[in-house]
């Protein structure tokens, strides 16, 4: 018997039958698995890549006989379509333009400072840094030089001074625009996610008027400015409509997504275009 | 048989003896008279009643003389006795740590004057900040023990009496690490870039330049950078011509690849104070408003090449862009820590694409790199050799599409 055992080339018919059946299964179901696993990877690695893209915006707008690219401007990416965002729209056509140059009149700034401000289409005191030049002589601005002194009488340093008189500045000159601008736009984003569901997205127009909106899936979005965007004779708002179908977001940087204030068959956009009012000054 | 019973007791007591120590068998012992008993009770008590009475009224004079030591304050409460080595490393997120106002132990601003052109939290607090809670780490024998007490080590380079070489401010001996004054940081810095750029924004690209020298705010370099400014990054990020950085690939291209457009970060709060001095939130004092507290991690400070071979001086001019139009992702982050200055595909294939309307002449193309990656399995036209002999991202093949 146990001779048998041992006996490695006496095998039963039988035995060898189910063996090369045996390996047979084996072969084919790894087979299937080595497949099975192949689809998981790939499918893993590609689907939701693929289905992700961007597109680029591309603003202009008509003033006069020229037509110029709009930069430094924030526009907004919200899910949707203009019917689906119609409550929010209709907001913001009614919402009152901030214009800046009436705001710092309103709040008694100097015709210099409104001038350092309109040279470089700046909306706060930030947005550059002030030369000495508009601390004294025929170009000074009367409130930089009164933050200057209150800076050098703390500090005893010119440069310093000159550098840190922003801190020193009314907090309605410093930050009031910027501020009453960010509470109306807050308001208008909570109500667009709160009827979206979903985070609105962002981006800055560069000098050329272009901005990038990455990682975006296929759908429909309306894009706005949410609050208008001064030019030099007239203030717009755009709320555009664009379905962004997967192929668009392959194409997406030949052919940008242009909004311009001229009527365009091809763009569903509802515009308005306002002539930018003339502001009083208050006394304060 | 009469030899046997000498042998049989010895066995006997070996016995008792294992029994006794391995088992724990209590002792068999003969009892002793009542009388006797007594007689060393009676000795006994005599000798233990004194010296108990002794030391009960040693004990009742020593708590009687506490009692007149005045309570701790609670910002005096002094750390536990332990291990002196724990307190060479400095937590923020220790308990007791976390527990105290910022200004509790950092002045602001310190004595600036010194070192600083402008007011700031430019040193380490001052040794009472740290005794009042700390006395027994810095005064008891214990701390004396082998090299001295190691609190010392927080700020000072070694302990010893008269040793004022100390790290560099902001940089502490944070964890045990072998050598010291590593840039760990303990604080992230919360910066959100889209809301400075609103404030920053404005349209003219070139910012006029100042009669003599320029003032830089933020870093040491010196910026003779004619070209426009776009998008006022350059409020904060000025061109940085000293920082040395290895060479992508070797050699032959190294000359080609200049290292020289990476920009300065804002490193002292100078850039900050400048406007978040006072009003403007989160002002000077309060520093929880930039900084929050994160797990101990070491800082990148220099950039770091890892990707493309990519120079903004390259592309015969054209790659002088603003640098949001490349760096989309930056305006979006809310936070410094972890942020990388990437840049999509999208932002390359606006150029590099074959495309008559926007392809400059003898310009490389995503599809070149493709075809190439076809024949030699690597990307080396864009990409590091590490980089380049991966399987090309699903975002790249959709940019070819």
């Amino acid at each position: 018997m146990k001779k048998e055992l041992f006996n490695s080339s006496v095998v039963h018919p039988h035995k060898a039958g189910f063996k090369s059946k045996l390996a047979g299964a084996i072969l084919l179901f790894s087979f299937f698995l080595f497949h099975f696993s192949f689809f998981l990877e790939t499918a893993h690695t590609q689907t939701p890549q693929a289905t992700r893209g961007v597109i680029r915006l591309k603003i202009k707008y008509k003033s006069g006989e020229a037509t110029k690219e709009l930069p430094r401007k924030r526009f907004f990416l919200i899910k949707g379509s203009l019917e689906e965002n119609r409550s929010l729209i209709e907001k913001i056509k009614q919402t009152a333009t901030l214009l800046r140059e009436c705001y710092y009149r309103s709040k008694g700034a100097s015709a210099a400072l409104i001038k350092w401000l309109n040279e470089n289409d700046c909306e706060s005191v930030y947005c550059r840094e002030i030369d000495g030049k508009y601390l004294t002589g025929s170009e000074a601005v009367p409130e930089f030089k009164a933050a200057y002194d209150a800076v050098l009488r703390d500090f005893k340093n010119p440069e310093l001074a000159r550098r840190w008189l922003t801190v020193n500045l009314p907090a309605e000159l410093r930050e009031g625009f910027y501020k009453q601008k960010q509470e109306l736009l807050n308001a208008l984003l909570k109500q667009a996610e709160e009827t979206t569901r979903t985070k609105v997205m962002s981006v800055m127009t560069d000098r050329k008027g272009t901005a990038y909106l990455t990682d975006l899936e296929p759908g429909v979005y309306t894009i706005s400015n949410l609050v208008a965007s001064e030019t030099e004779k007239t203030s717009i708002l755009w709320a555009c409509e664009k379905e962004v179908k997967a192929v668009d977001l392959a194409i997406a940087m030949r052919r940008p997504v242009t909004l311009s204030n001229e009527k365009d068959p091809k763009v569903k956009c509802e515009i308005v275009e306002r002539p930018l009012p003339v502001c009083e000054q208050t006394a304060k | 048989m009469v030899n046997d019973e000498p042998k049989r007791k010895v066995t006997q007591r070996i016995s008792q003896w294992a029994q006794r120590i391995f088992l724990c068998v209590p002792q068999r012992k003969t009892p002793r008279p009542l009388r006797l008993r007594l007689l060393m009770a009676r000795r006994l008590a005599s000798v233990l009643v004194p010296i108990f009475a002794i030391g009960a009224v040693a004990i009742s004079a020593q708590t009687r003389q506490r009692k007149r030591v005045p309570k701790p304050s609670p910002i005096r409460q002094q750390a536990p006795k332990s291990s002196a080595t724990k307190y060479s490393a400095f937590l923020h997120s220790s308990e007791k740590h976390q527990s105290l106002a910022c200004n509790a132990c950092h002045k602001v601003p310190t004595e600036w004057t010194a070192k600083r052109v402008f007011p700031d939290v430019a040193d380490f607090p001052n040794h009472d900040t740290c005794v009042r809670c700390h006395r027994q780490q810095f005064f008891t024998r214990q701390a004396f023990i082998a090299t001295g007490p190691a609190i010392c080590t927080v700020c000072h380079v070694r302990t010893a009496p008269r040793e004022e070489g100390r790290f560099a401010f902001g940089k502490p001996n944070s964890s045990n690490q072998a050598t010291k004054a590593k840039d760990e940081r303990q604080f992230t810095i919360e910066f959100p870039h889209d809301k400075h750029q609103n404030v920053i924004a404005s349209t003219n690209p070139a910012a006029p330049s100042h009669a003599g020298a320029r003032i830089v705010r933020v870093s040491f370099s010196i910026s003779d950078d004619k070209k426009p400014d776009y998008n006022n990054c350059s409020v904060c990020h000025q061109r940085n011509d000293y920082l040395v950085i290895a060479p992508l690939s070797p050699q032959a291209e190294a000359a080609t690849q200049s290292n020289k457009f990476f920009k300065t970060m804002p490193h002292s709060h100078d850039s900050c104070f400048n406007c978040h001095w006072k009003n403007q939130k989160p002002a000077g004092e309060d520093c929880g408003g930039c900084h929050k507290p994160s797990a101990t991690f070491v800082a990148q400070t220099a950039p770091k090449r890892i990707s493309a071979m990519f120079s903004h001086e390259g592309g015969k001019g054209e790659h002088v862009m603003e640098c949001t139009t490349c760096h989309i992702n930056i305006t979006r982050a809310g936070t410094l820590r972890g942020l990388t200055p990437d840049v999509p595909i999208a932002a390359c294939v606006t150029c590099h694409k074959d495309n008559k309307k926007t392809t400059y002449p003898k310009i490389t193309t995503i599809e070149e790199e493709f075809e190439q990656y076809k024949k030699t399995a690597r990307c080396t036209y864009c990409h590091v050799e590490d980089v380049g002999k991966k399987k090309p991202p699903a975002s790249h093949e959709a940019a070819v599409q």
